[in-house]
């Protein structure tokens, strides 16, 4: 079932190939580092007439929002892409896009947020818009960026469902270090993902209108509305990934990745690139007699509640590894401790792990083994004490 | 827990080059060398160096091949802190950069000039890390890649050594003996170019 | 909760709110740049000044007497000095054939 060819190429060229093999429709560019590479290449295939597209060069990352919300209301299938404070910059649009449910696809390659200019990869230029209904994940290798791309697609593009996402990866990290990717034949791409087919499409033979004014009293069914989608997209999230295991032969877990090969009881709650150090540590780490696991989130919208709950609770203490700000949040950490303490708090005390966070990979910066090995340290301290020594570590800044 | 470099086999090779002008060249080279080693079934990686912004002519770039046999455990690094071979595309940049930064003893340079390895010494302040001084005059056994921009900012590479890439590399392979120079004349187009970097270098042992 | 201190080699000023330089910026020097070193005959030189104003980088500094000298700090070689010389008082030069160094960096930033 692995049938395709074995390519050296780094996150963003296998974005490329995986729009070109979805016979992506209509493309918006406009270059940021770290993500202009993904553009580049689609320019060439445009060019050389290998993907049939339109390529169209905005002025800022608002229109190229813009464009592909008009060109994905029409029934086009659009990717569009951007970087650290060019994510920002779109930010109107992003609520529109994903309330007037068009399923554009925006490949995120992260890039800390100005100021002052930095290249490194930090998560929060697409987290800070996590509230705007928009499905939202990951890639830890450029193999799952490709496979990504087309898991997306089918996801948000399904008619039960029919909303947009963010396709994120690690500026630099995975967009700019190749890695092996097996890219597959166009013939089963074709039998894993359908063409787009949109219900309700602008056309002027049959017009239909997007946003009109509404009052306040029938405002809250819409939201409820649109509550109610993105559980559904959750739904169905393990019927694309069989799907997906059937056609292409890799096996991706649906919510989160429960990886414990020497049964330990504390784990790390990592998202996106850092996965791939901690791995090797955990190996490295049992010679020692210390023993942790890897909690990688694989959606972080929808956020499976139960289902993470469920994974977490056979652990005595999970260490939340934040590569992003969120300054004066509670919890005094990032973004994830408050999601985690929420899904936590919903198992009964007695089957409830303790919660500790670790600023780590700030601003880009290598997250190296001598820091997991901390980490876990840590972890396993508290476990034995059955107490946390301090909830939240910022690595780099501990005194030892 | 022991420093990851002593413990680990990584060789590291860091290419200088020229910004712009010999951009692909630089990256062409890694990769052939990474291929090549890869053929051998050795763990490989090649990827350009982050912080350079590479779009101004002549600024320096540099790019970087690393080999294992094991594999390669800390895979984000940003840079080859301690490079066991460097590689200049533009001598010149001898002159004006610490190319031999973080380099640990016994380390290897390649130089691409037609110049002896001798002249080259007098513009090296920390000669005494080095094992072996060795140039190669790339230009004369292959046409540079100027025009080929597409490999920028990550985008997928096209065909691996059709200029000086591979000579460079076929140099690499003789100094550094880190791949064979059949390897390497499987993966590159110019095979030519390959052999004749293999036996033209000119190496001066310190 | 009290957040961990930043030790004096990691700390930055607040805002990232950095000095600016009036005339040169010593962290950015660009001479180790250069490939072809432009080198000015003084015989031939009339002192027109165009080098001075076309050079992009104001390279070129004229002294009290009327002369023009290459700031081999920042000069990247770009030759367009020799270029728009009316006498071709410029010539280019190999910068490996000349033994003194001008610029040596650690770090090309």
């Amino acid at each position: 079932m692995m049938k395709g060819k074995k390519k050296f190429i780094a996150g963003t060229a296998a974005v490329a190939e995986a729009a070109m093999l979805a016979n992506v429709d209509v493309i918006s560019a406009y270059p940021i580092r770290p993500y202009t590479g993904l553009m580049v290449d689609l320019s060439k295939k445009v060019a050389d007439g290998k993907l049939d597209a339109e390529f169209v060069h905005a002025d800022s990352e608002h229109s190229q929002l813009s464009i592909v919300h008009g060109a994905s209301a029409s029934g086009a299938r659009t990717m569009t892409g951007s970087a650290g404070v060019g994510v920002t910059y779109a930010f109107e649009t992003y609520s529109p896009i994903s309330g007037g449910r068009c399923p554009v696809q925006m490949v995120v390659a992260d890039r800390t947020l100005d100021p002052p200019g930095d290249f490194g990869s930090e998560h929060s230029d697409v987290l800070c818009a996590r509230d705007q209904g928009w499905i939202m994940g990951w890639a830890e290798t450029p193999q799952e960026a490709f496979d990504n791309t087309l898991i997306y697609y089918r996801l948000g593009e399904d008619q039960r469902v029919s909303l947009p996402q963010f396709n994120c990866q690690d500026g630099y990290f995975v967009s700019h270090i190749p890695g092996e990717v097996v890219v597959p034949e166009k013939s089963q791409v074709a039998e894993f993902l359908p063409p787009y087919k949109l219900a309700k499409p602008l056309d002027p033979r049959k017009p239909y209108g997007h946003g009109p004014q509404i009052f306040s009293d029938q405002g809250p069914a819409l939201q409820l509305q649109r509550a109610i989608v993105m559980n559904q997209a959750k739904e169905i999230i393990p019927e694309v990934l069989s799907d997906f295991n059937k056609v292409f032969g890799r096996k991706y877990d649906s919510y989160i990745e429960n990886y414990n090969p020497n049964d330990a009881d504390v784990c790390l709650f990592v998202n996106g690139a850092h996965s791939q150090t901690v791995r090797y540590a955990i190996a490295n780490l049992k010679a020692q007699g210390v023993n942790v696991a890897l909690c990688r989130i694989r959606f972080v919208r929808p956020w499976a509640t139960e289902e993470i709950a469920e994974v977490l609770s056979q652990y005595k203490a999970v260490g939340v590894v934040e590569t992003n700000n969120s300054f004066g949040v509670a919890g005094q950490a990032g973004v994830f401790t408050p999601e985690v303490a929420a899904t936590l708090y919903s198992l009964p005390e007695n089957k409830r792990p303790m919660l500790m966070s670790f600023m780590a990979g700030l601003s880009g910066e290598v997250i190296r083994l001598n820091d997991i090995y901390f980490m876990a340290k840590k972890l396993v301290q508290a476990a034995d004490r059955k107490k946390i020594e301090k909830p939240v570590y910022w690595i780099g800044f501990e005194e030892n | 827990m022991a420093d990851s470099k002593t413990t680990s086999q990584v060789k590291e090779v860091t290419i200088w080059a020229s910004g712009v002008i010999q951009d692909a060249e630089g990256r062409d080279t890694v990769n052939c060398i990474a291929a090549a080693a890869s053929k051998e079934g050795k763990y490989v990686q090649a990827f350009d160096n982050y912080i350079d912004l590479p779009d101004r002519v002549n600024v320096p770039v540099r790019k970087y091949a690393r080999i294992s046999s094991e594999e390669i455990q800390e895979k984000y690094l940003y840079e080859n802190e301690h490079p066991n071979m460097v590689v200049v595309v533009e001598p010149s940049l001898i002159k004006g950069f610490n190319i031999l930064r973080g380099m640990l003893k016994g380390g290897m340079l390649v130089v691409n000039t037609g110049k002896e390895p001798e002249e080259l010494l007098k513009f090296l302040p920390n000669k005494e890390l080095l094992a072996a001084v060795a140039t190669i005059d790339a230009s004369k056994v292959a046409e540079a890649l100027v025009d080929d921009f597409m490999d920028i900012e990550g985008a997928a590479a096209g065909v691996l050594g059709r200029g000086i890439g591979a000579a460079l590399a076929g140099a690499v392979a003789k100094v550094s003996g880190y791949f064979g120079l059949e390897s390497l004349k499987e993966v590159v187009q110019n095979t030519d170019a390959a052999e004749k970097g293999f036996n033209n270098v000119k190496i001066k042992i310190l | 909760m009290s957040l961990p201190n930043i030790s004096k080699e990691k700390q930055l000023p607040e805002g990232c709110i950095v000095d600016s330089p009036t005339t040169e910026q010593d962290h950015m020097t660009t001479g180790g740049w250069r490939v072809l070193r432009s080198v000015i005959d003084y015989g031939k030189c009339t002192k027109c000044k165009t080098c001075w104003i076309s050079c992009p980088d104001a390279a070129i500094k004229v002294d009290e007497n009327g002369d023009v000298n290459i700031n081999l700090k920042y000069c990247k070689g770009c030759g367009i000095c020799a270029s728009v010389c009316p006498v071709g008082a410029i010539a280019r030069i190999p910068e490996l054939d000349f033994e003194d160094v001008s610029v040596y960096r650690e770090l090309p930033f």
